[in-house]
């Protein structure tokens, strides 16, 4: 359980968390939404207790993370792949993370075969992958069996099959009553894996609540409509709740009614209907709906008359840090 | 009567058990990261090597001094006595033959000092500090663990270099006549001393990778404090005046060197003042990095 009050950071004038407050419960897997540079690695590495939070309080479990008498129990934490020294090998690495909480060896062992990393345990961990830097991370973060597991971003650079087995192994910990917090700004990925959301954008909490919630909540199922007597099925359908918007000849959006609903109204007056496309919202619709004033760092495509440099890249979204 | 089993998973079968933090713990995890890293062990025999090499090196030169100072003895038809050899080193000379177990101190100073950089600030540099603050929240535990094993590797080291530097020295100088032996005034003293001196500017490498997490800048740093000082205070040394030649002593290095000495000199500390004004330097360099390191955002 991970119980965050007013908690707020900045960095010199810059606000990167703006006093939130959540609480992530047990036995679920609770995912962490938001575009890059919302926050989420900011609250994340507050809840470790690595970065100091400006105001407000988290704790883990009842208490602050530094108050644990054995923190590696309480939560593993994988905040970035790369926090290992890259001449030292995957098997010592955790090693000397296991000696601090005199974790046993056939623990290292353990975690290592859990990740898959038997093969390259021995070798330094400058040379892994992006993914086999993820597995190893996961791997300190297993090590001690915590009551409580923050994974930032745990499937960047994971192939599909080390995809599936975070979604697995996150399903399972939650399952056996483990709090689990899962950050991500892939919306597919949670969609999967998570049982409910909280959306940060602008360090602010935008949403916070499961995810079938956000889905249905924020969107409702729209369906394309072609006709050849646009302003007759209109005239028909709008009203009580239903609301047609026509884009172009031809062509209507209904929100309110679902494809067999309005196929039976067309039958009934006898008018003639060439295509019924059902628009099923989805997390992405959701979240885009939600982030969408909050994105802070927008993709600019050049300016300058339409058509005229149809090469000019747009500038790549940067992650703030 | 009931029996209960448990189908454990794999993920609780050796962690089931609730292990804690513990300072022995972090103490065994900080070595070994140290002795984890090929390059350190490489590291560690070569500086072992090197204080032994340069040390014999050094007495080498100082045999030559003497040899030939008792060669133009004999040229003036004197007779050179081993009394009139040592006389003619005045102490604080750095040619005292007493300490020569510290011959290849300067070697040593250098590497562990860069090396205790290293220890900190390559976690830094690897983003290695976050899993180690993660483990140890607390945050000066880990420091002072990884302080803890500079010390005592970096004494051990200095101190055995300093005793075979010795023995290996010993055989020339027997040839002047001159009888050097662990129970000759000053030796015994100079083997405990100069590992002190070494594991004193090793914590003071830990303290400046702390402050400045960053690799290249902090052995600058420490370079300037042990190697670039002590030139710029012979330079001031020469400024007219008395007061300016007294100030050089004062300076880390030249604190700590007087602490390896034995014997008082005129209007220069004592050993053991210079040895406590050192300590006083490594302490204004560990307690700012303590304080920044438990504060600062990792």
């Amino acid at each position: 359980m991970i119980e965050a009050t007013d908690l707020a950071k900045a960095y010199g004038g810059k606000t990167a968390v703006a006093g939130v407050s959540f609480t992530v419960r047990a036995g679920q897997v609770t995912g962490f939404l938001g575009p890059n540079g919302a926050g989420k690695s900011t609250t994340m590495r507050m809840i470790m207790g690595l970065d100091r939070p400006t105001s407000g309080s988290v704790t883990v479990n009842g208490l602050p993370y530094a108050q644990h008498k054995a923190p590696l129990h309480e939560v593993g934490a994988l905040l970035d792949a790369k926090a290992v020294h890259t001449s030292r090998s995957a098997y010592n690495h955790l090693l000397a993370m296991a000696a601090t909480h005199g974790i046993p060896k056939a623990r290292v062992h353990e975690v290592i075969e859990m990740t898959g990393l038997e093969a390259v345990a021995k070798k330094k961990a400058g040379g892994f992958s992006l993914g086999m830097g993820q597995r190893l991370g996961i791997a300190a973060a297993l090590l001690g069996d915590p009551q409580t597991l923050i994974l930032d971003e745990p499937v960047n650079g994971l192939d599909p099959e080390g995809v599936l087995w975070v979604r697995n192994l996150v399903r399972y910990l939650a399952n056996q009553g483990k709090t689990v917090f899962l950050s991500s700004h892939l919306m597919s990925e949670m969609a999967q894996t998570a049982d409910h959301l909280i959306v940060i954008g602008r360090g602010r909490i935008i949403a916070d609540a499961p995810v079938k919630d956000i889905i249905a909540g924020t969107r409702q199922a729209k369906t394309l409509v072609r006709t050849d007597d646009a302003q007759f099925l209109q005239s028909l359908l709008a009203g009580n709740g239903v609301t047609v918007d026509q884009s172009e000849p031809e062509t209507l959006t209904v929100t309110g009614l679902d494809p067999r609903q309005i196929a039976r109204v067309a039958l009934d007056n006898e008018v003639l209907v060439y295509e019924l496309t059902p628009k099923v919202s989805s997390l992405e619709d959701a979240y885009f709906d939600l982030t969408k004033d909050e994105v802070e760092y927008h993709s600019h495509l050049a300016g300058g008359p339409a058509g005229s440099q149809p090469q000019a890249a747009p500038a790549p979204a940067t992650a703030g840090k | 009567m009931s029996t209960t089993t448990h189908n454990a998973p794999a993920s609780r079968s050796a962690a089931g058990a609730r292990h804690s933090l513990t300072f022995g713990g972090i103490l065994r995890s900080e070595w070994i990261k140290l002795f984890s890293l090929l390059s350190t062990r490489i590291l560690l025999v070569l500086t072992f090597a090197a204080i032994i090499g340069v040390g014999v090196l050094t007495a080498f030169v100082r045999y030559n001094i003497l040899d030939s100072m008792a060669a133009s003895a004999r040229a003036q038809g004197l007779e050179p006595s081993s009394d009139m050899l040592e006389q003619s080193m005045p102490p604080g000379s750095g040619l005292d033959l007493y300490n020569l177990p510290n011959a290849g101190l300067q070697i040593g100073i250098l590497i562990f000092g860069a090396l205790a950089v290293l220890f900190m600030a390559s976690e830094y540099a690897t983003g290695m500090i976050r899993s180690t603050m993660s483990a140890v929240p607390a945050r000066t535990p880990a420091f002072a663990a990884k302080a803890i094993i500079l010390a005592v590797v970096s004494y051990v080291i200095t101190t055995v270099a300093g005793a075979v530097t010795f023995l290996l020295s010993v055989p020339m100088f027997q040839g002047l006549g001159l009888d050097l032996s662990w129970s000759t005034d000053g030796v015994v003293y100079s083997v405990f001393t100069g590992g002190l001196y070494v594991a004193g500017v090793a914590l003071i490498g830990l303290s400046l990778g702390t402050l400045l997490r960053n690799s290249a800048g902090a052995i600058t740093v420490l370079v300037g404090i042990f190697f670039v000082i002590p030139i710029a205070a012979g330079f001031a040394s020469l400024i007219p005046g008395e007061f300016w030649k007294y100030v050089p002593q004062y300076i880390p290095s030249e604190a700590g060197g007087r602490f390896l000495a034995i014997g008082e000199i005129d209007a220069y500390i004592d050993p053991w003042q210079g040895g406590l004004l050192f300590l006083g330097y490594v302490l204004l360099f560990l307690v700012p990095a303590m304080i920044v390191l438990k504060n600062r955002d990792v």
